[in-house]
């Protein structure tokens, strides 16, 4: 079937395109224009922008501690019934369907499942084939795992390292790894109530330094295509701006991604002695070419944070809002969900805001800066479309920061930053940078033999109604979208790398896992039959 | 062979489906009970409830829920049955149920625990509050009160102990409690370990408060035992597919969730469902219900039933007769786990998909 999506704005930075053009798809696929070719279905986008499908690189969408939200908050899921397009869902309960459906009416066509504990990657994995349209991927979380920390402890083998990462992947199906709070999971364990970069796990005598640079040349010399995904030490706290600075510093030229930098964009100055780095962060982000990062925007509004920061999460329970709570003590990372109301009159809420909006506006190359809130952690994904139309309107802001507490604006550089965004600028940190960060190569882009993912919006000077609304959306070449309604609910698949690896690594584990565990390490694997859906997994190829 | 019967008499799978079938269209309020099934069957149930506009329950539900209330009304600190046998060096026993001699998991936790301490086995402590019917065969384990009717008043007086704030009168001398306080303040990680089926969710949730306190110094956390029948990977299917736990009906099209007006007994015995689905693939389990409604039972071939359903058609357990992805309580999470004993027996999953290819109507309309 040949389709034709007629005379559109197309802006498709990864192929430098940025004007009126035709775009042809055929079996899934993106084509050249075929010549005195009659198209079988033809959407005019006359007015229309054109762009690749979105690709979020950081969202909470699946596993336990998603689930467990849902469950400690029946009463948000009341909120997934529509409401009008001014107000931002404040909503943790979406079932795994209409995740999907929400992504894909924006225009998003893959999503990021950044934190999956390798012994609840199974769980994960059923979640992420229950929700539509989309395709989806995992980040298995290593880092504060005994048996890493046992490797490093007794000085083993850069190749044994390699060896486990690459079993990792391959057992949990993943397409990149992620370390979380390096060791600090692990130290909170032995009592330690902080943990910051140079700071040792008492039971391995490892820093979380040593952790981060470990994981970092493993997952950069197997030739995974995603870096080394790193969420820092003391997220959340004032003074975080050094744990970002300390760890940046050690990426010394090699890849590695800092996940949500605003939870680290804090100073202590000012009288609550709680402000923003934001500027300190991203002149260091501009100065270090092999690092990228993403945001994390805080929206305001209810939402629950989610995380795998055990350590953080504990210490932030009895500041829940409303006041409940769960805190997981798990065999590696743990995890804690703590549900939060972020708002505009709280001081410290205001500056998290600013400096948010700080980083996407300070950091130059659109590159290297991702578009994330961290859902649900700063705001729940559907809040994209508005953080969208802030970045491209300096009015917006100064709309926005006149209702802020101004002792709050007072400690950022906000009121004083004039760029925005412009639409290529922002296909390129939604579309053509995260594919290129995840090494999708056929994704993100409209030239011939991309995926037909495709997003068309209308040109509206409200960009925020613009983004909330695909006009079309196409999911390999089938119309998914129609203004901003899913049409049919096809299924999408988890991408994964499998690197090679010794297969001495696969004895040696199964051996720890009954030695440690009694157990079968095939009892934590995901096999491609317990999916339920047919060829759930894409292999993406590294650069071995 | 494939195996099904209507009215107690042998019928072959499209007939006993059909039947089933004929049933769900007839129904104006079905319910789809007992849910002893793998995860798959779960997302096949879950999926017909949508379709026909049925509650959807779980046999051990009431169990589930207790501790489901205390994360829905206060917060808990929980860890893994891995965590605890490798690194506990305090137990906290809860209730008669805290431990089931018959399950590995049990087991294990009586044992030593896995991680050495610098080189030095770890030396496990374990405290049995309100053990019950168990009282006298307690072995090594320190006992602390009997009944679990005393629980409630002991928990309060401890944490009150833990905490250092003045204590009212349990059952437990004072300072036996104090010494009790001082050692579980003395772990370097203890776990407290309870069985829901025992305790009401305002003893769990002062459990839990215990707990919470005594990390204000140490390191403790909880372990809840995973009721029998899949209960915990049937509870994640209904949160991920329609947000709520079980006790969801769809007669509204939007699932809504309500643990006093979905309990399925309840619907049974106020005569409100009128047709029943029973799954049970794992075991023989009956509904506990007094009143009867008609019924197709999903369970073994062997099962017996007080009154015959209307519709039985033959199910193979997970795990045995065909792979199955279920909650294991050694690990904590969902994992798949391969048939030991294959057979043709149909999963839950094919006899939901059997029976629905013979609905006479789509999806509803909403």
């Amino acid at each position: 079937m040949l389709t034709c999506i007629k005379g559109g704005h197309v802006i498709d930075p990864a192929n430098g395109r940025d004007g009126v053009a035709d775009i042809w798809m055929r079996d899934g696929r993106i084509v050249d224009a075929p010549p005195a070719a009659r198209a079988d279905a033809t959407y005019d986008a006359t007015g229309k922008i054109v762009m690749a499908g979105a690709i979020d690189i950081h969202s909470h969408i699946a596993g336990w501690s998603v689930n467990t939200a849902r469950l400690m908050l029946p009463e948000f899921r009341l909120g997934s019934a529509a409401r009008p397009g001014s107000t931002p869902l404040s909503n943790a309960g979406w079932p795994a369907f209409e995740i999907g459906c929400r992504y894909a009416a924006m225009g998003f066509t893959t999503v990021v499942e950044p934190a999956v504990s390798p012994h609840y990657a199974l769980h994960a994995h059923l979640e992420l084939a229950d929700i539509p349209i989309i395709d989806k991927a995992t980040l298995a979380v290593l880092g504060n795992d005994d048996f890493l920390l046992g490797l490093i402890r007794s000085k083993e083998s850069a190749a044994a390292v390699r060896d486990y990462v690459a079993w990792t992947l391959a057992a949990t199906r993943s397409l990149g790894i992620k370390v979380i709070n390096a060791g600090g999971a692990a130290a909170f364990k032995e009592n330690l109530r902080a943990f910051s970069f140079d700071d040792v796990v008492p039971a391995y005598g490892v820093s979380s330094r040593q952790i981060v640079k470990t994981l970092q040349h493993a997952v950069n010399e197997l030739g995974v295509p995603h870096p080394l995904h790193v969420h820092c030490n003391n997220l959340g706290i004032a003074g975080s701006a050094d744990s970002a600075l300390v760890t940046l510093a050690a990426a010394e030229g090699l890849p590695l991604h800092l996940a949500h930098l605003q939870f680290y964009g804090y100073g202590k100055e000012g009288g609550h002695r709680f402000s923003s780095a934001a500027a300190r962060l991203a002149e260091a982000v501009n100065a270090a070419k092999s690092v990228t990062i993403d945001v994390g925007q805080v929206m305001f509004g209810q939402t629950v944070t989610v995380s795998l920061d055990v350590l953080r999460q504990f210490k932030a329970r009895h500041q829940a809002r409303p006041r409940k709570w769960a805190i997981l003590e798990g065999d590696a990372n743990g995890a804690g969900i703590v549900p939060y109301d972020y708002r505009p009159a709280d001081f410290y809420n205001a500056v998290q805001w600013a400096v948010g909006m700080e980083l996407f506006l300070l950091i130059d190359d659109p590159w290297r800066v991702f578009f994330t809130t961290d859902h649900p952690n700063g705001a729940p994904f559907t809040c994209y479309p508005e953080i969208l139309a802030l970045l491209m309107s300096r009015e917006l802001r100064a709309e926005w920061m006149a209702t802020l507490p101004a002792e709050a604006m007072a400690v950022t550089t906000l009121p004083a930053i004039s760029r925005e965004y412009s639409l290529v600028e922002i296909a390129t940190m939604t579309r053509a940078a995260p594919a290129r960060l995840l090494g999708l190569r056929d994704r993100g882009h409209l030239a011939a033999g991309a995926v037909a993912d495709v997003a068309v919006y209308e040109n509206e000077p409200d960009r925020a109604r613009m983004f909330r609304a695909a006009a079309l959306g196409f999911k390999q070449g089938a119309l998914v979208v129609r203004d901003g309604v899913p049409t049919q609910h096809v299924f999408g698949r988890a991408f994964a790398v499998e690197p090679g690896r010794d297969a001495a690594i696969d004895r040696r584990l199964k051996a720890y896992y009954d030695d440690r565990y009694g157990i079968s390490d095939d009892l934590i694997k995901v096999p491609d039959h317990a999916i339920g859906r047919p060829e759930p997994f894409e292999l993406i190829s590294c650069a071995q | 062979m494939h195996q099904a019967w209507i009215d107690g008499a042998p019928a072959d799978l499209p007939a006993a489906a059909a039947a089933a079938a004929r049933m769900l269209d007839a129904s104006r309020q079905p319910l789809i009970a007992g849910l002893g099934t793998d995860v798959a069957g779960a997302r096949a149930a879950t999926a017909l409830a949508q379709r026909i506009g049925a509650a959807i329950d779980h046999m051990n539900a009431d169990a589930l829920l207790r501790n489901l209330e205390v994360l829905r009304e206060a917060g808990f600190m929980l860890t893994t049955p891995s965590e605890t046998s490798l690194r506990a060096d305090t137990l906290l026993l809860v209730g008669p149920g805290a431990i089931d001699e018959s399950s590995e998991l049990s087991r294990r936790l009586l044992g030593a625990a896995g991680e050495r301490d610098g080189g030095r086995p770890i030396e496990r402590r374990i405290f049995w509050l309100c053990p019950g019917r168990h009282v006298g065969g307690a072995g090594q384990i320190a006992v602390i009160g009997g009944e679990v009717g005393d629980l409630p008043a002991l928990l309060a007086t401890l944490r009150a102990v833990v905490n250092g704030r003045p204590a009212g009168r349990s059952a437990v001398p004072a300072p036996v409690l104090q010494g009790v306080a001082d050692d579980l303040k003395a772990a370097r990680f203890g776990v407290a370990v309870w069985s829901a089926a025992d305790l009401d969710a305002l003893t769990i949730a002062m459990l839990c408060g215990v707990v919470d306190d005594l990390n204000a110094t140490t390191r403790f956390s909880g372990l809840p035992l995973p009721p029998p029948d899949n209960a915990v990977g049937v509870l994640e299917v209904c949160g991920w597919m329609t947000g709520f736990p079980m006790r969801t009906g769809f007669g509204c099209c939007r699932p809504d969730h309500d643990p006093w007006r979905y309990r399925a007994t309840r619907l049974v015995e106020n005569g409100e469902a009128d047709c029943v689905v029973w799954i049970s693939a794992y075991r023989s389990a009956a509904p506990d219900w007094s009143g009867e409604s008609p019924t197709i039972a999903l369970a073994p071939a062997d099962a017996r039933f007080t009154k015959p359903p209307r519709v039985h058609i033959a199910v193979g357990a997970p795990g045995r007769d065909h792979d199955g992805i279920e909650h294991l309580p050694m690990i904590g999470t969902l994992a798949a786990v391969a048939a030991t004993d294959r057979s043709e027996a149909l999963s839950v999953a094919a006899a939901i998909a059997a029976i629905v290819t013979h609905l006479a109507d789509g999806p509803p309309s909403c």
